[in-house]
């Protein structure tokens, strides 16, 4: 299954996305990041499923994000 | 004991903000959006909640909705905040000391100018006074929605409106007005500030900054936000530019669970219940004679009476009063503006019901307020 992290400016960010999400069908979580990028630390959002259609609504709220992760992107 | 000082402070609370006290004390003794641990975790959660109902309330976006320790806190971020690059700023001549004080003190160390806009009980003439201070360089006006010594409503949604006209950004104090009033940022409002323990019901040490997100607002605290560790300088995104330090969480579940009872309780028949015991209390008052009620008819009034019993010093009356079992604020009630507008030298006693008084309370003050009169010093 394809896992999508997206890195989260802050919590309040991480939990309005992940209200978002969950209410039109995408599973995600809350996780603090694994790998504290270079400005610090600070939350993710774990999507299953694919990427693309999750983002394209986050963008349709002007929720801010960057897509993290790294290698950890459709491992799990 | 029968407390009619709810403007200060509403009290008693709803159980069911009670409750929300006592189960966010056992359970979310966490620190919000500083952990990845399941008590931290829930503890964000239920912070986010509260911040989501208090933005649903007032027409805001949760991320725009920043907690604060009282409306007093959420005034000066506001103010210092949007006028830190200098400008004109005008403030009402009925603000409380909360906007007054961090204006004046800028305007004295001549980082900003300030003028004071006369209030008038009618309200045209009011949004004119507005109108006639504007200038080229003015670039906030801060207004009470309610006075917090007489409640006099002012004209919001115009000022408003003359600030939208004029790309000004409009501050206003709700603190004495949200929770009996449906108050939305769509009024025309860019940044709406008010406390969470007066009418909406929450505990003490509780506050709101809401804001459309036209106007930046610099942060006059900055720290630890549990984002951007890393960085010596403070995030520029809200709400935690705005939110350095741990909120009080209990304090914001207090505040989500308040409004949560001004819904289910309705907003309308809260204010007809306040403005019934207002109204009784007034013609209590005019039964009595010799007593001042400040009140206007050309203007609109908040669920608040300020009142003196002929020449008796106010503090002396509620002195009395309160050695008979009433609780009144008298004095100035820090605003020292309203009482200069309103001519008051020896300051009001003020009456400010909430959802729990009855009719059978205001009767028994009407009457002991009759007894007072009878003194051989009034």
């Amino acid at each position: 299954m394809n896992i999508c992290i997206l890195d989260m400016p802050s919590y309040t960010y991480a939990v309005k996305a992940q209200r978002l999400l969950r209410a039109r069908g995408y599973p995600c979580m809350i996780k603090r990041r694994e790998r504290t990028p270079e400005r610090g630390c600070g939350f993710s959002l774990r999507i299953n499923g694919a990427c693309e259609n999750a983002l394209r609504v986050l963008d349709s709220y002007d929720i801010p994000y960057s897509v993290g992760g790294g290698d950890d992107n459709d491992k799990l | 004991m029968i407390n009619f000082d709810n403007a200060a402070t509403t009290f008693p609370k709803p159980v069911s903000v009670r409750r929300a006290a006592a189960e966010a004390i056992n359970s979310f003794g966490g620190n919000a959006g500083r952990g990845g641990h399941e008590l931290a975790m829930r503890t964000s959660e239920a912070l986010y909640s509260a911040r989501d109902t208090a933005a649903g309330f007032f027409g805001a976006s949760p991320e725009n909705t920043v907690f604060t320790l009282n409306c007093t806190h959420a005034l000066n971020m506001a103010i210092q905040g949007v006028m830190s690059g200098g400008g004109h700023l005008i403030i009402s001549s009925m603000e409380h000391n909360s906007a007054a004080r961090p204006a004046v003190s800028l305007a004295m160390k001549k980082q900003i100018t300030l003028s004071f806009a006369e209030v008038f009980p009618d309200s045209a003439e009011t949004v004119e006074s507005f109108r006639r201070l504007i200038r080229s360089d003015t670039r906030a006006i801060v207004c009470t929605i309610a006075s917090n010594v007489t409640g006099q409503l002012l004209p919001f949604r115009e000022i408003g409106e003359l600030c939208r006209e004029r790309g000004i950004c409009f501050i206003a104090d709700g603190a004495q007005a949200c929770g009996i009033y449906d108050i939305k940022l769509a009024d025309g409002i860019n940044i709406l500030c008010t406390a969470g323990h007066k009418g909406l019901y929450g505990i003490t040490g509780t506050g709101l900054l809401m804001t459309d997100g036209s106007y930046p607002i610099a942060p006059i605290i900055q720290g630890g936000t549990g984002s951007g560790s890393l960085s010596l300088f403070q995030p520029d995104i809200l709400p935690d530019s705005l939110e350095s330090g741990t909120p009080n969480i209990i304090g914001a579940v207090t505040v989500g669970a308040g409004i949560r009872f001004i819904t289910s309780y309705g907003m309308s028949r809260l204010r007809a219940h306040e403005e019934r015991l207002c109204s009784l209390f007034i013609s209590g008052m005019e039964d009595c004679g010799g007593v001042t009620v400040y009140r206007h008819p050309s203007a609109e009034y908040a669920p608040i009476v300020s009142f003196n019993i002929g020449d008796m010093p106010s503090e002396q009356a509620a002195e009395l009063l309160g050695s008979r079992g009433f609780c009144l604020r008298a004095g100035y009630h820090c605003a020292a503006l309203a009482h200069a507008t309103l001519g008051t030298k020896g300051g009001t006693v003020r009456f400010a019901p909430s959802a729990f008084n009855t009719e059978e309370e205001v009767k028994k003050l009407v009457y002991n307020v009759k007894t007072l009169k009878n003194l051989p010093n009034s």
